[in-house]
């Protein structure tokens, strides 16, 4: 019986040069012709694509995963070097590496209508390491491609000027166009908002296009601490203020006094989280990572609700004039005493949970 | 032999002239010819060489690119190794001491997993190197694993060697090491481990911990004094245990020629400037060997030293009886 030939194989399809199965990081946004784009971004933008920043309560957005946390070895670190969170579309998160600097600061970028704005420049000035200026480029590349504008002008402004973990990174910035850097020195960052005269008491402001951003002289974890408030996100952004960590006060009196500036904040503005510059604790009450941890697997998350502002006013008024510690589920404030006061140490009045700092 | 019962032999049985003849059939005794015996005992000390600076961290420890490990031979049969400090901020140092028929390796560092950090790998790598330079071979130099004291930046990598061939491990309880070394009174007798023409002296060095040793090589003459006195912050928990160390200390030191007085970590500048606890960078590192002289004068300082609190003796910080991780810097940014 005649066996039956097979049929010819029928050619392979070509295969594409590229595969991206989460999209191609090249292609432009909202390309010519797309049709099934979930963004909120017109798909026929003629000029630029304007935002209302006013609305009923806090804008949406959250925080969908975990901080990278480091590794037991730094040297092998192979996570980013700066973390990006889209909070959403106008709201963007950066945290440093861990393994970079052991501070691991956040940064944030604003955008609004007319103007961009970077609260805080990070703890490593190299860019090599802490590539703050590049990432901050790309991402305002990609919000005025998406909005349809060939550039917006960028405000640096830093929670603290002397602060070390918060300033490094502004050097990065020297030179670039249409960018405003806020003054360091506490005299030119009180002309620069406009509260020579009405320091700290007064408040100060930043429009960003519809969207505006408070500003709240807030010293105490630094002589020129200020905290900034986003009326579109209801957040509230205080440095070295106020966050989830060991917390050193540097004027016990100012500290106090700037809390209850917040807690005053609070009654007329709603808060819908506190956003620190670092994270110290751990998920565990009370516990909080050693200083130069590189390793921080129970770290707790960044946001703080609100009514902890005034749990730690309590807490701050009972410290003034006496050195000490205050040990609390959320955050610890330390009062003139070394950085490492008590740092293994477990409040009684919390759980005793036993757990480990650190795996070598 | 089972491993239990090999296990509970003290060392020390291997190395006591009256011990020895239960050993003595034993092939691997005769496995190294005569001819290529090296001579540990004449002509000491023998010269060696520390390193201008240690290899002392990188401002951003995710981008440092220097060796796991740093290995410095002090000299052709003496290795000293010291654990990156972008790999852990203790960056312990870890000794190797060669004989003509055992090694020494004190002390194993801060991570556990070979994976992170491959401390078994260097260690057979300096093995092979010497045994290549002495016409040896690896499989016949039995690996002693011994610690200063029981505090895991100094045993965590020990379990990269559980499956290593002819090896032993100290134990980590008190009553296993002092089986290690057969004594049986701890901390005042002082034994003598034989690694083959070359003599370590090993004796009790509490303070730091009631469980710590001293080691001093008869060839380099080098004194090993772990964590109860290095260029750094020495944390005293029992200061009268400590003191009592010390005395121990000068009283061989008054006895023995002694040329580098060495410990287990550095956490100082060349100015003298206190690093904290935990950081990862020292970039002004001030050397890892401390003089006779800088010992005794820490004696004597010590001797004025009657209440807890920390003392600077202008090469070392006493920490008396204060917390675990107590440094010495305040909050920069404090204000009035």
């Amino acid at each position: 019986m005649e066996q039956a030939t097979p049929p010819a194989c029928a050619a392979p399809p070509p295969v594409h040069p590229k595969s991206f199965p989460n999209g191609d990081p090249d292609a432009p946004l909202n390309p010519p012709g797309a049709k099934n784009t979930d963004s909120c971004l017109p798909l026929m933008r003629t000029g630029q694509v304007m935002h209302n920043y006013a609305c009923n309560g806090p804008a949406p957005g959250d925080i969908a995963f975990r901080w990278i946390h480091g590794s037991v070895c730094a040297a092998t670190n192979t996570d980013p070097d700066i973390q990006i969170v889209t909070y959403n579309e106008d709201t963007y998160i950066l945290r440093q590496n861990v393994c970079v600097h052991w501070q691991a600061p956040f940064t944030y970028l604003l955008f609004g209508n007319r103007g961009a704005l970077l609260i805080d420049a990070g703890a490593t000035p190299e860019p090599e390491y802490y590539p703050l200026g590049k990432t901050v480029d790309a991402l305002i590349r990609r919000w005025c491609a998406a909005r349809n504008v060939p550039d917006i002008p960028l405000t640096v402004v830093l929670t603290s000027g002397e602060y070390k973990a918060q300033n490094q990174g502004l050097g990065q910035f020297a030179g670039r166009a249409n960018t405003t850097l806020a003054p360091t020195s506490l005299a030119g960052m009180k002309s620069f908002y406009s509260l020579a005269s009405s320091w700290p008491q007064g408040t100060g402001r930043i429009d960003l296009g519809g969207r505006i951003v408070d500003i709240i002289p807030t010293p105490g974890a630094h002589k020129d601490g200020l905290s900034f408030y986003d009326r579109y996100n209801c957040f509230l952004f205080t440095g070295d203020l106020f966050f989830p960590g060991r917390i050193q006060i540097a004027n016990d009196r100012d500290y106090a006094a700037s809390l209850a500036r917040l807690v005053k904040w609070n009654r007329t503005h709603a808060i819908k989280w506190v956003m620190g510059g670092h994270i110290d604790m751990m998920f565990v009450p009370g516990r909080a990572y050693p200083r130069f941890a590189t390793y921080k697997p129970l770290e707790r998350l960044l946001q703080i609700d609100p009514s902890l502002i005034a749990d730690a006013l309590t807490q701050a008024s009972g410290l003034i004039g006496k050195p000490g510690v205050a040990i609390r589920a959320d955050y610890t404030l330390l009062n003139r005493v070394s950085p490492d006061e008590d740092a293994y140490y477990v409040s009684p009045d919390l759980p005793y949970i036993n757990v480990s700092y650190w795996l070598p | 032999m089972d491993r239990r019962t090999f296990l509970s032999l003290p060392v020390a049985s291997f190395l006591v002239p009256t011990a020895q003849a239960m050993f003595t059939a034993q092939p691997e005794a005769q496995s190294v010819p005569l001819a290529a015996q090296i001579d540990f005992t004449s002509n000491v000390p023998a010269p060696g060489t520390f390193p201008a600076k240690w290899i002392c961290g990188s401002p951003s420890a995710k981008h440092n690119l220097d060796p796991a490990v740093q290995v410095h031979w002090y000299n052709e049969h003496t290795a000293f190794l010291r654990q990156n400090k972008a790999y852990s901020y203790e960056a312990p140092f870890m000794h190797l001491y060669f004989g003509n028929e055992r090694i020494l390796m004190i002390d194993q560092g801060y991570t556990q997993l070979r994976s992170d950090w491959p401390l078994r790998d260097v260690v057979d790598n300096c093995i092979a190197e010497w045994c290549r330079r002495n016409g040896r071979r690896p499989v016949d130099m039995p690996l002693l694993l011994a610690f200063t004291h029981l505090h895991d930046d100094h045993y965590a990598g020990i379990n990269q060697f559980a499956d290593r061939p002819n090896t032993r491990f100290m134990g980590q309880t008190h009553e296993e090491m002092l089986g290690f070394w057969g004594m049986t009174n701890y901390p005042e007798e002082r034994v003598t481990l034989d690694l083959g023409g070359r003599d370590i002296l090993i004796w009790g060095n509490p303070g730091h911990v009631m469980s710590e040793f001293a080691y001093y090589d008869t060839y380099t003459q080098i004194l090993f004094t772990g964590d109860m006195f290095y260029r750094g912050r020495c944390y005293i928990s029992f200061w009268e245990t400590w003191f009592a160390s010390m005395k121990r200390l000068i009283a061989f030191i008054d006895t023995h020629p002694v040329t580098h007085v060495v410990g287990c970590h550095v956490e100082m500048s060349r100015t003298g400037e206190d690093y904290p606890y935990g950081i990862m960078y020292q970039p002004d590192e001030a050397p890892w060997q401390l003089t006779v002289d800088e010992l005794r004068h820490a004696y004597e300082f010590a001797k004025t030293i009657t209440r807890p609190g920390i003392y600077y003796t202008g090469a070392v910080f006493l920490c008396n009886e204060t917390r675990g991780a107590t440094t010495i810097d305040k909050n920069s940014y404090a204000y009035d």
